[in-house]
């Protein structure tokens, strides 16, 4: 009896702690909604089949844009006359637009309708759908509740409540193939004219010579750039790469300035919107970024270092050719119309969710991959650094633009793993159902963002940190002169490197993480200031008592000081919690790291390709195209960026699809000249866009009818500019006897020329090459 | 329209005044040497530190002026810093006795209402708080006023213009609130445009928020949803109506 008796208590506590952990079930006085076809998830875990729902007044098939007014009801269940509360619903229709015709029900988008507080009494609601213009098959979804309303406002009914659904599919007046997503016929678009591209090349080759037209003349051109491991090939991949995704990445961005350029545009709709700005976001910074800086580095580190290639070129060449796939993985959802919709930052619980997209599986799968590509590229590039230096070079008279690349991907190296075991628990998350950030199962929300800004803030630094490489080498150069403070400047990268990793807290300060890390963090943040001011005044100060020569790269190099500045200085607004939690998510942020990622790294960038173009190529740029590419890019990017810190502080939210001005009959969330700068920025951000294709064309024209360019266009004193340019395969550098070799850096310092190498140089040294691998390296 | 509290306004003038300082000196200097230190032939060029290929060039430093710029911007910052540290004392006060007192105790004869005032600095004092819920859900709010009636705090519904149905939560000028937050999906994060403050909700986590309605806040304000969660994110709007 007693055993009986205990087990009955067991199975009440069995079935009081289910009860518990089933998800708290609330009825909504303001409606249901989140649901779709998934199912209902306002009412218990399952649907009840005592509950029967109903729509009422669909036609068999329906005409154009036709109105159907519609009755949804239910039967069933705890509702009953004279309780507080009766029941409510949920409908969704795919196509179409669903308005009401009263106080009952409440539109939460076209597709979306359900009941309000008013309509909390009743068990049968009226609605109104305009079918839609086209032939569609429009399915409909309804969820129902039946209450017992045992308990009155918010959260009323949390027991005994049933639910249930009811699907209805409807055809147009003829039977048709659904219209294809837009997404698709981009994706189809693209492959059509791509093979199209390739025939019609193919065919003038043809033209041009029938009888090489043939498989064993084109196979060794191919297979060359396919297999090839010399670092100045690959580093022209690195280049052919980035750029295109410069460009894919400059098109998602024009498309979303479209849908921006007036209020409450619906060029996109907001499931588009998100893919773009989420692909717009990986492929600047993942495929066009950091894919550009491995091209520079490859091509300049062994060259300024005089070496003969980078020290394993098999694996530059496996970091190279993950690139490739690694981006066709990130792309995939967007051919079935469901890319990644996360925003880079792939926030957590969003990301596991069952809303997020399907592509934001092989979003994740592509960026481990690019996780890997990015490690293996610099361990080469440090293991170059390490032990193929020219004789007499010191780490100290490493040329500042290898310093830059050694800062960065030693920070690379620090926070990398963070990201990669992230984004692995995130697709395991996705694919096995592990509970990494499943919230149910004790999954901890915060986690991801920690670990994604413990490797995101460094990473901002390892794409701009090698465009204050460059440039240094470009603002001394072209002042002809020595840079001002060459160890300040190394200290400062390294203080860079340092201070990156005790920072990140600030993309934080509104998340529910602890005050006390947001006040350490706020204090640590207000430190980037320091070393990034000596870089600057650095930079200033090098251009005293020089001699400026102004050419196309020293124009670019000027420009960045002036935007890097600007985004450093709006940098400072946001450590400064009580502004932060007004300008945190707004266009501010939009415009602060605009002016750090393009008016920093890009204009770097830029300044680097007119700089180095001669040497890699071996032809010259035109100085005129590269001038007017400077001034009308400069000029439209400065349009385009500057409007939006006073669009964030008038409170334009970061990543919504659209946005609403205040009108004297309506309140918006902006007030009216806001429409105006829009519609600015926009124009402003065509300008830029194609003002950049004055480069592609100078760099196209170039090629084909440059001028020959000599071994020292520029006046520069590294290694680079003693080897012909273009260089040969295996790099050679003229030596003052006129043979051709292997160099020996001099030192116009003599009294650290004859210096042994302090501690620090002899720490760094053993750090990376034990003894024993310098002896093996030298042989 | 101005979306600027006061506090906002404060710091925001302060660090505009120092971002004109530090920019009249960087962007002064840098106008007067790209076209002082210039050379119109590229080729008669002034080589003063004898740059050579092959040669690492002589150092060019000067440790006074390195220091300079060294010491400097960190005094700098070390004040921006402390000036931006009192406001924090108000974003982030105790919920037990700290700058907005106790909860209010409704029993109490003495009880009069929160009594908020406004310093010079744009800090808001007050006797007491009122708690109420904000729930984050995809993709409305839903606003909850627990045990406090309808003159302190009302919920609704409303038809907007632009947005369509939003909750519409109702709150009385001199009162502060704070928001006791969760989210039942994934994160969000109200944006109280006008009281120039947002904060996650979190699924699994509480996270709160001060809510000092002073008696100069505008009549009608917009909520919008600042952390990125999903589809119909930038239409999960709500309205705050600060009535008195």
């Amino acid at each position: 009896m007693l055993k009986a008796r205990s087990k009955l208590a067991i199975m009440a506590l069995v079935a009081i702690a289910a009860m518990l952990a089933l998800p708290s079930a609330h009825s909504l006085p303001g409606g249901i909604s989140g649901v779709q076809q998934s199912g209902c998830n306002c009412h218990g875990a399952v649907p009840s089949d005592s509950v029967v729902a109903t729509i009422d007044g669909l036609p068999e098939s329906y005409n154009y844009s036709e109105e159907y007014e519609i009755t949804v009801s239910f039967q069933g269940g705890p509702s009953q006359e004279g309780n507080v509360n009766q029941g409510g619903f949920h409908l969704w229709a795919s196509e179409g637009t669903l308005t009401v015709n009263d106080a009952t029900a409440q539109v939460y988008n076209q597709n979306e309708v359900g009941h309000t507080d008013a309509g909390n009494d009743q068990v049968s609601w009226t609605v109104t759908w305009t079918a839609p213009a086209t032939d569609k098959n429009v399915d409909f979804v309804l969820h129902v509740n039946s209450v017992n309303g045992n308990e009155d406002g918010a959260g009323g009914g949390t027991s005994g409540d049933m639910w249930s659904k009811a699907v209805v599919s409807l055809g147009g007046p003829i039977e048709v193939l659904e219209a294809a997503d837009p997404f698709v016929v981009l994706g189809v678009l693209i492959i059509v004219s791509a093979s199209l591209l390739a025939i019609t090349l193919a065919y003038v080759f043809y033209r041009k010579d029938p009888d090489a037209f043939d498989w064993d003349n084109f196979a060794p051109w191919l297979a060359d750039w396919l297999t090839s491991t010399d670092h100045k090939k690959i580093g022209t991949l690195y280049f052919v790469a980035g750029l295109f995704f410069l460009g894919v990445g400059g098109i998602m961005a024009m498309i979303i300035r479209i849908q921006l350029a007036v209020p409450g545009n619906d060029f996109l709709t907001q499931e588009q919107y998100n893919q773009f700005f989420t692909l717009h976001g990986t492929t600047m910074i993942f495929l066009a970024a950091m894919p550009m800086i491995n091209g520079f580095a490859n091509w300049m580190i062994p060259l300024q270092l005089g070496a003969k290639d980078l020290a394993l070129p098999r694996i530059n060449a496996m970091s190279f050719w993950l690139q490739p796939f690694a981006a066709l993985l990130i792309f995939t959802g967007v051919f079935s119309g469901h890319g990644a919709d996360t925003g880079w930052t792939g926030y957590a619980p969003y990301v596991v969710s069952e809303g997020a997209h399907h592509g934001t599986t092989m979003w994740a799968a592509g960026q481990i991959m690019l996780v890997a590509s990015s490690t293996l590229t610099g361990i080469n590039f440090l293991t170059t650094m390490a032990v193929m230096r020219a004789p007499g070079m010191g780490w100290m008279q490493m040329p500042l633009f290898s310093w830059s690349i050694l800062v960065a991907n030693v920070m690379l190296f620090l926070s990398i793993p963070a990201f990669g075991v992230g984004l692995i628990q995130v697709y395991l998350d996705r694919v096995v159902g592990t509970a990494f950030y499943d919230i149910a199962a004790g999954g901890d929300p915060l986690l991801w963002s920690h670990l994604f800004w413990y490797f995101g803030h460094p990473e901002v630094y390892v794409v701009v940190v090698p465009s204050f490489g460059i440039i240094s080498e470009v603002i001394a150069t072209s002042s002809r002169r020595s840079v001002f403070g060459y160890r300040s400047m190394v200290y400062a990268m390294a203080g860079i490197g340092i201070v990156a990793f005790i920072v990140y807290g600030h993309h934080m300060f509104t998340s529910g993480m602890s005050p006390t890390l947001r006040f350490v963090t706020m204090l640590t943040t207000m430190l980037v200031a320091v070393p990034t001011g000596i870089k600057v005044f650095n930079w200033l100060m090098t251009m005293h008592g020089g001699s400026l020569v102004y050419r196309t790269h020293t124009l670019w190099a000027l420009g960045f000081l002036v935007t890097f500045t600007l985004g450093g200085i709006s940098g400072m607004f946001f450590p400064s919690i009580a502004m932060d939690t007004h300008l945190h998510e707004s266009y501010f942020v939009v415009a602060h790291f605009h002016y750090v990622l393009v008016g920093g790294t890009v204009f770097g960038f830029f300044a680097g390709i007119y700089y180095w173009w001669p040497k890699a190529t071996g032809k010259m740029l035109s100085e005129k195209l590269g001038v007017l590419h400077f001034l009308t890019a400069f000029i439209s990017y400065n349009a385009l960026f500057w409007p939006m810190h006073r669009l964030g502080v008038w409170g334009m939210t970061r990543r919504h699809h659209t946005y609403f001005v205040t009108t004297e009959e309506a309140l918006g969330s902006l007030p009216m000249e806001a429409a105006g700068w829009n519609m600015f920025i926009t124009v402003s951000g065509f300008l830029f866009f194609f003002s950049n294709f004055i480069l592609v064309f100078n760099m196209i024209a170039s090629s084909i009818r440059g001028e020959d360019a000599p071994d020292d266009p520029w006046g520069g004193w590294s290694f680079e500019w003693m080897t012909s340019s273009p260089p040969p395969a295996h790099t050679l550098y003229k030596l003052d006897d006129g043979s051709w070799g292997i160099p020996t850096l001099r030192d116009a310092n003599e009294h650290i020329a004859n210096e042994t190498p302090g501690w620090l140089s002899t720490w760094f040294q053993k750090l990376l090459v034990s003894d024993d691998d310098t002896e093996e390296a030298a042989h | 329209m101005s979306v600027m509290t006061p506090i906002f306004e404060g710091l925001w003038d302060h660090y505009i005044l120092w971002s004109v300082i530090v920019g009249a000196i960087a962007f002064g200097w840098l106008y007067h040497h790209s076209f002082w230190f210039t050379s119109k032939d590229g080729e008669k060029v002034p080589n003063v530190d004898g740059l050579e290929i092959g040669v690492f060039p002589k150092h060019n430093d000067d440790m006074r002026l390195e220091v300079a710029w060294t010491i400097l911007p960190f005094i700098l910052i070390v004040w921006l810093t402390y000036y931006s540290w009192e406001p924090l004392d108000a974003m982030w006060t105790s919920e037990d006795g700290g700058i907005h007192g106790n909860e209010c105790d409704y029993d109490d004869p003495k009880y009069n209402g929160s009594n908020n005032s406004m310093n010079s600095l744009g800090i808001i004092k007050s006797d007491c708080y009122h708690v109420i819920e904000i729930t984050g859900q995809q993709w409305f709010w839903s606003f909850d006023c627990l045990e406090l009636n309808d003159s302190l705090c009302d919920t609704g519904t409303e038809t907007m213009e632009v947005y369509g149905s939003v909750p519409v939560l109702s709150l009385k000028k001199g009162e502060t609130y704070l928001a006791v937050m969760e989210s039942i999906d994934v994160t969000h994060a109200p944006w109280f445009q006008h009281l120039g403050t947002k904060e996650d909700t979190v699924p699994g986590m509480q996270t709160t928020l001060w809510l000092p309605i002073s008696e100069q806040m505008t009549e009608e304000s917009m909520v919008l949803c600042a952390e990125y969660c999903g589809d119909a994110h930038s239409i999960m709007a709500a309205k705050l109506v600060a009535h008195n």
